[in-house]
């Protein structure tokens, strides 16, 4: 097999009319498709695991195809560890997506474009991991607006095309000057390469180096929602129906980081390492991070709407991602080998690890919202008893959001602070920072127990509240499993993830 | 060897086949069955001899581009003489020529079903209109500055047939506001041009340059310039010239502003770029650059801020050509190869984006829906109209994978390049706007409940089929742009060798 890489964009891109023509015979059918899609794609991928892992390959698999030679940019698919786990865990959560649809959008109208928008989107998400092409990046990354903007808008509640307007304008405002900043780094360096890039941005003058820099995460931190630009996230994610929510917080502000963590830091970033003005930089991704951990903490913790909690609470774990980030640079400066790896493996196994539990989270949510027709916490109560599964997998994602061993965050956040333990060493601006996001940690846990305390312990409040459908169960139930596996054993994607080496 | 004979077939051909028009469809319209058929084969034998003759010499320049990228071509023998009317060939020309060909004969297809639906019909329309793709080829070969005024002047002031088609008052009212607009601008242009030739002695192009690279002292000429550039600003719509195109487009039948913002418009950019670029201002002769910035920003602000703010949809895509017009000039500022290539493409991106959508539009008007209010819900009662209007607003936004997405980048590279990064935030912070009230048009479209519930529309079939190829060729090119790069890429290379 020479183009797997090529295969799992096509793959999607061509059953796109099929999964739509089953659909309009059956939304079960074409349910079932876009998840076997996803399973094909994951085997694809699963290809390339020896060879990542593999010492003699440079750690890399690359693959790349004749495109636009005029821009000097050709169709490159490429995987590392990091990018290869990214799309992995993208890929699985398209996959329980898919399968909780079939219960939760029963009886909705127009599923064949539901499940089609879903393929679409798969594409996009999927992409912006796999390749190293600026354009294609971009590309991809585009590609994600348009279908996750007709799926809230088509299937959201209350005014579902407010919010879907909002997430499109403010993520889309944040793309035109990723353009911007890709633009200049094509013409500062003539490549569209995110690796010839960077080797060439060395030797452009710093302070348009500056510019791109700050124009390309600025654009990035809209989709990752950074507080101050996170105003689209809780109407999005809260209107978006569940599926689309789970896919939303895991995956696509997961992509934000990403890909300051790729382009950011790995592109543009060591052209500029040396300088104040790189520190300088590095201490602002701190500060807005801490800024994000805390303002979504705090009002996770007075949220009353359940599905505007959990939106909140990713605004929080943005915010120890990106702070996350902050260390990583941080400590390419340091230049101590073993610094950088456990702060990359932190933050980037916080990226799969976060995706995992929200989408877990979000979707028992919206199986909660599904079966009750409420959204209120304050109104539930007791449901343990009467919806059982529901119950226990959202549980494990709430506690696995608060950071509770033995579940997934636990791991990352850890991995996070004993990195931030180390760089306080080296620049003693992170004290503060690290002290709050500690606090913020704290306050994670509350919300995280008041959500839990609110909606399943306690008397029973609603008499007819029932255990949810066999499918909606099912993806939980694989979640919930994720959650737990990759919280006692993150080998596997700890082992992808270190393969990366920054020397 | 490329002779006078081979640069002039595809003008000639539209010219002759435009006179034939008038008698073969009249008999075509007094037969009683196969009219559509017949009127149909008649025109696509126009197209495919025009094709076919614009694709000879295609052929025939890239066969010997490599001895001579830049041909001079007269029709008496001696060369550079004072009133010998010239054509040049270079691979601008030769692009140019390709689009306004292919993208005519879609828009023309469009045309044909949608004059077809209106009550009275009249095969001078088709006449006029053939008449003005062959002016508008001929302006994209022309090698000296009078035949460039003459064929240009003559396909701007022939559209105002194409506007004034349904006379009505209001597009009676348009169309005189064009006609003065264009008497205003030719008036200039040759106002400008008389000096020009008595500054250089000659019209055509390189002996202009020469002499104008040459020349001590500048005023006469920068007083040239500012008639010629105020001119063609007029006709190109560039802001604070642009009053009369949102009225124009708006009144005019939507086949001719579909045909308008395909080709006029886009000829209009291209005489720009050919006489303030190649000949009248290379930067060693006049600086300019930054007079030019001020107004590209100008219109993309004011273009997308009126369109802000139209509640008529028709409007308001006349509103985005406008906002083209500013894009593109992006491009002509900074005379990088990339900003040419950028340049070009955004011709070819943006004239069948607005025609695109202007053809959706048509479809609506025609049924009654004028405002956004009226587009409430239409998503779901004209799906496939409104998925063309769609991917059409996408594609101004920008948004890949359409072919808009493409060319703005290219723009805003250029325009980098160029060290105008203010001018490329402005062109950022002006497609923001320009997605918002996209958007919002998107959002009438599909969320809106429609305000009567119960009217089935049936959308014509035929008028469709031209929409669905702009539309295949808008996702095609942003997909895999290199088509249309390939073409372009040899006017780039040959920008550092114009004498």
């Amino acid at each position: 097999m020479q183009n797997m890489l090529l295969l799992t964009l096509l793959l999607p891109t061509l059953t796109v009319p099929i999964v739509y023509l089953t659909g309009r015979k059956s939304s079960k059918a074409a349910a079932i498709l876009v998840a076997l899609i996803a399973i094909a794609d994951i085997a694809l991928l699963s290809i390339t695991v020896p060879i990542i892992l593999d010492p003699a390959t440079g750690h890399k698999y690359v693959e790349s195809y004749y495109w636009i030679p005029v821009l000097n940019s050709s169709f490159t698919l490429f995987v590392d560890g990091v990018s290869l786990s990214m799309a992995i865990i993208t890929l699985i959560l398209i996959l329980t997506v898919a399968l909780f649809s079939v219960n939760y959008m029963q009886g909705k109208k127009g599923l064949a474009e539901y499940y089609a928008l879903l393929t679409l989107l798969s594409i996009g998400l999927v992409g912006v991991f796999i390749t190293s092409n600026l354009m294609l990046f971009y590309f991809c990354w585009e590609l994600m607006l348009v279908p996750a903007y007709f799926i809230i808008g088509g299937w959201g509640y209350k005014e579902p095309y407010k919010a879907a307007f909002k997430f499109f304008i403010f993520t889309h405002a944040g793309a035109v000057f990723v353009l911007l900043g890709i633009g200049a780094i094509f013409m500062a360096t003539g490549s569209l390469d995110m690796f010839q890039a960077q080797t060439a941005l060395m030797a452009a003058q710093p302070d348009l180096v500056k510019w791109i820099l700050l124009s390309l995460t600025a654009g990035f931190a809209v989709k990752m929602a950074v507080v101050p630009v996170h105003m689209w996230l809780p109407d999005a994610h809260s209107e978006a129906p569940a599926p689309m929510s789970a896919l939303l917080s895991g995956v696509i502000i997961g992509a934000g980081a990403y890909a300051i963590f790729r382009v950011s830091l790995g592109t543009v970033f060591p052209a500029i390492m040396a300088t104040d003005f790189g520190v300088q930089f590095l201490h602002g991704l701190a500060v807005f991070g801490v800024m994000s951990a805390f303002f979504g903490s705090l009002i996770a913790l007075v949220e009353n709407d359940i599905k505007r909690l959990i939106a909140y609470s990713s605004i929080a774990h943005m915010g120890y991602v990106l702070f996350g980030l902050s260390l990583f640079g941080l400590s390419l400066l340091s230049g101590k080998p073993s610094l950088v790896q456990v702060v990359m493996a932190g933050t980037v196994l916080h990226l799969v690890n976060h995706a995992v539990s929200k989408g877990l989270f979000f979707l028992s949510a919206g199986a909660i919202m599904k079966q009750l027709e409420i959204r209120d916490i304050r109104e539930m109560g007791g449901l343990a008893g009467q919806m059982p599964i529901t119950a226990t997998s959202s549980t494990i994602a709430a506690l696995s959001i608060a950071g509770v061993p033995p579940f997934a965050c636990f791991i990352s956040e850890f991995l996070i602070f004993v990195g931030a333990f180390q760089v306080i060493g080296n620049d003693g601006f992170y004290l503060l920072p690290t002290a709050l996001m500690l606090i913020a940690t704290v306050l994670s846990l509350a919300y995280a127990l008041r959500y839990i305390s609110h909606v399943f312990l306690g008397p029973t409040k609603l008499k007819e509240a029932k255990e949810t459908p066999f499918f909606m169960r099912f993806a939980m139930l694989i979640l919930a499993v994720f959650v737990i596996i990759l919280g006692i054993w993150p080998t596997f994607f700890l082992n992808l993830i270190n393969t990366l080496s920054f020397v | 060897m490329i002779s006078i004979l081979d640069v002039s077939l595809p003008i000639i051909s539209f010219v002759l086949f435009s006179l034939l028009t008038i008698p073969v469809t009249k008999t075509i319209r007094k037969r009683k069955s196969k009219r559509t058929a017949l009127s149909f084969g008649w025109f696509s034998v126009i197209f495919i001899t025009a094709i076919a003759a614009v694709a000879n010499l295609a052929i025939k320049y890239y066969e010997q581009s490599s001895l001579q990228p830049f041909l001079n071509i007269t029709l008496t023998n001696e060369t550079h003489t004072m009133f010998s009317s010239a054509f040049l060939i270079d691979a601008i020309s030769i692009y140019m020529a390709v689009i306004f060909t292919m993208v005519g004969a879609v828009v023309f297809l469009y045309s044909i079903f949608y004059i077809d639906l209106s009550e009275k019909l009249s095969e001078r329309y088709y006449s006029v209109m053939l008449i003005i793709i062959g002016c508008i080829i001929g302006a994209a070969f022309s090698g000296d500055l009078l035949t460039l005024f003459i064929f240009w002047e003559a396909s701007a002031a022939g559209s105002s047939f194409l506007m004034l088609y349904q006379k009505t008052t209001k597009s009676l009212h348009a169309t005189l506001r064009y006609l003065v607009m264009i008497i205003i601008a030719s008036a200039f242009i040759v106002y400008g041009l008389s000096i020009v030739y008595g500054i250089t002695g000659t019209l055509n192009f390189w002996a202009v340059k020469q002499a104008l690279t040459a020349l001590q002292d500048k005023h006469l000429l920068v007083i040239a310039f500012i008639f010629i550039a105020t001119g063609y600003a007029i006709e190109a719509a560039i802001v604070p010239f642009h009053m009369w195109l949102p009225d124009a487009y708006t009144a005019a039948p939507a086949s001719s502003s579909a045909f308008l913002s395909a080709l006029i418009d886009q000829g209009s950019y291209y005489v720009l770029l050919r006489v303030l670029i190649y000949i009248l201002t290379p930067s060693t002769v006049l600086n300019w650059t930054v007079m030019l910035a001020v107004f590209s920003a100008l219109t993309m602000i004011v273009g997308n801020l009126f369109a802000f703010s139209q509640r008529n949809v028709k409007r308001l895509i006349a509103y985005v050509c406008i906002a083209d017009v500013g894009y593109n000039l992006v491009a002509i500022t900074s005379v990088t190869p990339l900003g040419i290539m950028g340049n070009l493409y955004f011709f070819l991106i943006g004239g069948t984006t607005t025609a695109l959508a202007f053809m959706a539009v048509g479809i609506l008007n025609r049924m009654g829906f004028e405002t956004l209010d009226d587009f409430s819900g239409i998503g779901r009662k004209a799906p496939f109209t409104s998925l063309a209007l769609l991917l059409s607003a996408f594609s101004f936004a920008g948004v890949p994978p359409l072919a808009g997405f493409i060319a703005k980048y290219l723009v805003f590279t250029a325009a980098i390049e160029a060290n105008l990064s203010w001018l490329a935030v402005i062109g950022v912070l002006t497609s923001i706007i320009q997605t918002a009230y996209l958007l919002r048009l998107i959002n009438y479209m599909y969320a809106k409940t429609p305000q009567e519930k119960e009217i089935s529309i049936k959308e014509p079939k035929k008028l469709l089929v031209p929409i669905f190829i702009l539309s295949g060729a808008i996702i095609i090119l942003g997909i895999y742009p290199t088509i249309i790069l390939n073409l372009i890429e040899p006017v780039t290379q040959q920008l550092p060798f114009i004498p």
